[in-house]
């Protein structure tokens, strides 16, 4: 594991322009290869966490350091730098429908190839290779050169997770990936998400809703209400009363997937 | 059931149909068209006296000249090229213009309000004015024509697709930011695909403009079949006239089709 991997949050805060409060006061510690899953109810502030980590939403107070460097808090080379190194998946998989899945896959590769064969499309071999090998790891090499809108919904997120993995990062930062999905495909891709932790060791940080998928495939769990940490342990000792208290009302049915792991 | 009579209840009725705004609004309409009307003279009874010059114009138009056709081959199809000049140099110009013009792609405050500025002043001279300045730099003929095309074309173009690439979803231009992509990556993968069916079928709109526009253009010495007709008018050759008129109409009905066709295909 190499150090790359590692997030810290030291007293990291975000406050909107509109006076909204995404996070605040955070102090937290991701090590290299972990699988972390954040849970909260809508407006917890997951996304802006994730969102803080690659920069997409800049920080108003504190720092967080990735792989030992800080995250700038202006768009430039740098942060640009910074975020070749780091995958995101998205909830709403912001692939673009038109182009083929391989030339989305490719975007993984943007921050490392020069600029000019992006533009003219001439992807150096090796590129090509690895984003080959990305769409082999989950498992939809087959559509390589099919329309990427044309695809399914739980092959677009595929498509998602494969540009992520084009980049070969250190890091992966996953926004609620399964909410739009059903729920026999969304525990493919938690699956796909876990085996791709386990064997490329890439840390990866993976907002959730639901309890019972976050307590199934999470190794440790961080709990966020109203911006600030409330919860941080292993998946298996959380208890119905730490949920309770990070939801900061009882968890119903409607916070489960599935309604038979409901208790 | 209960229920079904509460919903019967609880129906909102239409609201009432607003006539002083309506017939405020006719109103409106009716003074400003009377009030220009008198400022330009426009009567409809001296319009009636004066008819029977315009029915012998059109008597001594009919039937067309058609022994003249072949002459018109050669200035139709340098019409055909000044267009097909004019949009692809204007339509491979109207790209950054557009993308600079828009709100959600633009790199900064200044190049926007600088670029919207352009666009606008592009915009406001028409395209006769550009042929005439266009005919006083390269000299009358087809080159000036192709160059005041190419300015209109851009306006047109750069106008509507900036509008349309304001109205794209901007989460994929996020995403492809995310994986460390450059603005120039954003707009290529994530912003222009999502836009690129407007862009083809304004490009084709543009086309079509500037078949017409073509034949105006030869009023001014910009070359094409508007020099001809020029010509055949001012020497109260009618009938050939009219032929032209007809050809022209042929051709752009012709192009239409074509271009409509693709559109189809595209959306």
């Amino acid at each position: 594991m190499n150090d790359k991997a590692a997030i810290r949050f030291k007293g990291a805060g975000v406050v909107y322009p509109n006076g909204a409060v995404g996070l605040a006061g955070i102090d937290l510690e991701i090590k290299p290869g972990e699988f972390v899953v954040v849970v909260g109810s809508s407006g917890a502030g997951k996304s802006t966490l994730l969102r803080s980590v690659n920069g997409l939403t800049p920080l108003t107070d504190g720092t967080i350091t990735v792989g030992g460097q800080p995250v700038p808090k202006k768009e430039g080379r740098e942060l640009r730098r910074l975020r070749a190194g780091v995958g995101m998946i998205f909830q709403d998989f912001r692939i673009t429908r038109r182009l083929t899945v391989m030339t989305n896959v490719l975007v993984g590769r943007v921050a490392h190839v020069p600029g000019w064969r992006a533009m003219f499309n001439l992807w150096p071999a090796a590129d090509r290779e690895i984003a080959f090998k990305a769409l082999e790891r989950v498992g939809i090499a087959d559509k390589a050169w099919v329309r990427a809108g044309d695809l399914s919904g739980g092959q677009q997120q595929r498509v998602g997770i494969a540009r992520a993995l084009a980049q070969e990062p250190a890091i992966i930062l996953a926004d609620e990936p399964v909410a739009s999905l059903d729920p026999v495909t969304t525990h493919q891709i938690m699956r796909d998400l876990v085996r791709i932790n386990e064997e490329l060791g890439i840390t990866t940080v993976v907002n959730l809703h639901f309890l019972d998928l976050a307590r199934r495939y999470g190794q440790r769990i961080i709990g966020l209400r109203g911006g600030e940490l409330v919860y941080d342990g292993t998946a298996n000792s959380v208890t119905q009363e730490d949920f309770k208290n990070i939801y900061g009302r009882d968890p119903d049915a409607g916070d489960v997937l599935d309604e038979r792991e409901a208790s | 059931m209960s229920e079904a009579i509460d919903a019967a209840t609880t129906r909102p009725l239409r609201p009432a149909r607003n006539w002083v705004l309506i017939i405020g609004a006719l109103g409106m309409v009716s003074l400003m068209t009377w009030w220009s009307a008198r400022g330009i003279g426009f009567s409809i009874i001296e319009l009636a006296c004066n008819l029977p010059g315009g029915r012998r114009l059109l008597v001594e138009s009919w039937p067309p000249d058609w022994s003249f056709f072949p002459r018109l081959l050669g200035p139709l199809l340098e019409t055909l090229q000044i267009a097909v000049i004019g949009t692809v140099i204007g339509g491979i110009l109207a790209i950054p213009i557009a993308v600079l013009a828009a709100r959600n792609l633009t790199p900064g405050f200044l190049v926007w309000f600088v670029d919207r500025n352009f666009m606008n002043i592009l915009r406001t001279l028409p395209d006769l004015f550009w042929a005439m300045l266009f005919a006083a730099a390269v000299g009358f003929g087809p080159v000036a024509g192709a160059l005041a095309l190419t300015v209109f074309t851009i306006a047109v173009i750069s106008k509507l697709w900036s509008e349309s690439l304001e109205a794209i979803d901007m989460a994929v231009p996020e995403a492809v930011r995310a994986a460390g992509g450059s603005w120039l990556a954003m707009l290529q993968f994530g912003a222009i695909p999502q836009a690129l069916p407007h862009y083809v079928s304004y490009t084709l709109y543009a086309f079509e403009l500037n078949v017409r526009a073509s034949m105006i253009l030869g009023l001014v010495g910009a070359g094409g079949i508007g020099m001809v007709l020029e010509t055949q008018r001012s020497t109260f050759e009618y009938p050939r006239v009219t032929l032209i008129v007809l050809s022209v109409l042929v051709l752009v009905l012709i192009i239409e089709q074509i271009s409509e066709s693709i559109r189809r295909r595209l959306i």
